[in-house]
């Protein structure tokens, strides 16, 4: 008994320590102690896309760190999307740099790119449609199962063992995010939100280094607004990185550990939800003709 | 009663070619969005290659069987590599992809009849017994072989598409490429291998037959429109309503050969077809209601 009250008194002190050393690194900056608890997991550099004559993104350079909600914003047209699809293999960058711990994505095509370990969602919901709720998170989960050809052709044990792992592992995820009910409803017949759930969690599925998101709250109505933003914190609780693209500023700032604001293809502006805010420049922007108001 | 067995035996025979011929055009369909001429084709070279296989290198029939299928699936990826993705790429409008699939159909066609000349060729008989009794059908042994094969590569063709990680793969890129690729799938080799494997399944057509209407070089593409209007009828671009639409317009063509005149078999199954586009386009597998592939 004595023993287990000492060592709480023990770890009590541990945090303490902690807490305390972080808040030096704090003072000293912080950036030491992001590179740490949080590192750069996926980086743009000097990214610029051109359709054209036309500069979609021009030299936008952002960091995703990890274990963090990384957030980019700006008004319509900004090129927020683009520089995903950039990421995520849609489009290949003009020039500039993509970089996943440090391993160079740009010019892949998107499944090799969900390979290194970048899932995707979409403004405009991809699912395959006619397949069910379960399989969509199956088929998200494919790149990682390890049974080939022919071992599912002739059924192998193996093969079903494996099988009956992913469907559960699919039915965890798919109770995580309340969907279980739906497991074997075509995809297509689930409400609007709901399939933007699945969406998220079919991209999960792949256990991703980075997932992004874009806006995944369209569409959606207040009450479901609410349940994406705890979703959202319970996603980063698990340990996974987030990179979104949102135009609702209200679960922007709720949520975001950093932002990142385009404006016209180029970064404008970065920094903290607060600082953000407080930005004359953001603010400026938003206001200059666009419906969209911090 | 006699007479209703056999006919109800070649309607299935021939039936069964058509399903596995709208198949192709079905997955073709599913992966692209387009239909492709050479899709009939397909069958003329099978028959072709199995002729060169089985009778002038002597193989096995069974070796021959593999190779022509390899072969079929080599030129249907081909096919889609070097000619229709071409095309795709550039955005040409569908209705000139189709028009460059009749360009290749008769390319094909002109070098089969340079190769084989203009003659009907023979395809030797797979068995030594030239006919079996089933049943109280008396029927030619290779009518029986081709039923059961084709019924064979139907279930094998159910399984590598629902079962297999690489035919769901096929299935997730037919039904959304976007996001297929952002959960891992090679659409590119997913489309490629739909065009081979409808290739191939149309080759192994027409060596089933090859040994029953013998061989020339416009063999496939009678048959195929034949196996398009199936697809069509069955729900075009579902796979199990091409083989339901191809059993049933072989059937029904056989029927009307038997009971009144092969004469007029060719119009009442495009009867059938136009009053499918004009009264039910969905076809039999109602597209937007079934679970499609």
């Amino acid at each position: 008994m004595a023993d287990i009250v000492k060592d709480e008194i023990l770890a009590q002190e541990e945090t303490d320590k902690a807490i305390a050393k972080e808040a030096e690194l704090q003072a000293a900056g912080g950036k030491a102690e992001d590179d740490k608890a949080h590192p750069v997991v996926l980086e743009t550099r000097g990214v610029t896309i051109q359709f054209g004559g036309l500069t979609a993104v021009d030299h936008a350079s952002i960091k995703v760190r990890k274990g963090l909600i990384t957030a980019l914003i700006g008004p319509n047209g900004a090129g927020k999307t683009t520089l995903f699809n950039a990421v995520s293999g849609v489009y290949i960058p003009t020039s500039g740099e993509v970089l996943l711990n440090g391993e160079h994505l740009e010019g892949k095509r998107g499944f090799q790119i969900n390979e290194a370990g970048i899932s995707r969602t979409y403004q405009v919901i991809n699912l395959f449609r006619s397949m069910t709720v379960l399989e969509n998170v199956m088929v998200g989960m494919h790149t990682r199962l390890k049974s080939n050809f022919w071992s599912d052709l002739f059924n192998s044990k193996k093969k079903r063992e494996e099988d009956a792992e992913a469907r559960e592992k699919a039915f965890e995820w798919l109770k995580f995010v309340g969907l279980d009910e739906y497991a074997n409803s075509p995809a297509g017949s689930l409400s609007y939100g709901k399939q933007r759930l699945l969406e998220i969690v079919r991209g999960l599925a792949s256990d991703p280094q980075v997932i992004l998101l874009d806006e995944p709250a369209a569409g959606m109505n207040s009450t479901e607004k609410l349940e994406l933003d705890a979703l959202l914190k319970q996603i980063l609780n698990m340990g996974y990185t987030i990179l979104i693209v949102e135009h609702d500023m209200k679960l922007i700032m709720n949520i975001s550990d950093y932002i990142y604001v385009l404006y016209h293809g180029a970064l404008l502006a970065e920094g903290t939800p607060e600082e953000i805010q407080a930005n004359p420049d953001v603010i400026a922007a938003y206001l200059g003709g666009e419906d969209d108001v911090i | 009663m006699a007479v209703f067995k056999i006919l109800l035996i070649n309607g299935l025979v021939i039936g069964a070619i058509y399903g596995l011929i709208a198949l192709g055009y079905s997955l073709v369909y599913r992966a692209s969005g387009l239909m492709s001429f050479v899709q009939g084709d397909m069958v003329t070279i099978g028959a072709y290659l199995g002729i060169t296989f089985y009778r002038v290198l002597g193989l096995p029939f069974a070796i021959s069987f593999i190779l022509t299928f390899a072969c079929a699936f080599g030129i249907g990826m081909l096919l889609e590599r070097g000619v229709i993705r071409v095309l795709l790429s550039r955005n040409v409008i569908p209705i000139y992809i189709v028009l460059a699939t009749i360009a290749i159909q008769y390319i094909i066609q002109n070098t089969a009849q340079a190769f084989y000349g203009s003659v009907t060729q023979r395809f030797p008989a797979i068995f030594s017994k030239p006919t079996l009794t089933i049943l109280g059908v008396t029927a030619q042994t290779e009518a029986y072989f081709c039923l059961l094969i084709s019924v064979i590569l139907m279930i094998l063709l159910h399984f590598f598409m629902t079962k297999t990680k690489f035919g769901t793969a096929m299935r997730g890129s037919a039904m959304d490429a976007m996001a297929a690729e952002s959960v891992g799938i090679n659409t590119s080799l997913s489309t490629g291998v739909t065009w081979g494997l409808s290739a191939g399944i149309a080759s192994l057509a027409g060596m089933l037959l090859g040994p029953m209407y013998g061989v020339y070089t416009t063999l496939g593409a009678t048959i195929g429109r034949k196996g398009f209007a199936g697809a069509v009828v069955g729900g075009y671009g579902n796979m199990y309503g091409a083989m339901v639409g191809g059993l049933l317009l072989g059937l029904v063509e056989t029927f009307i050969s038997g009971y009144w005149s092969g004469t007029y078999k060719n119009m009442v199954a495009y009867i059938i077809l136009l009053l499918f586009l004009l009264i039910k386009p969905t076809g039999i597998f109602n597209e937007s209601a079934i679970q499609d592939v």
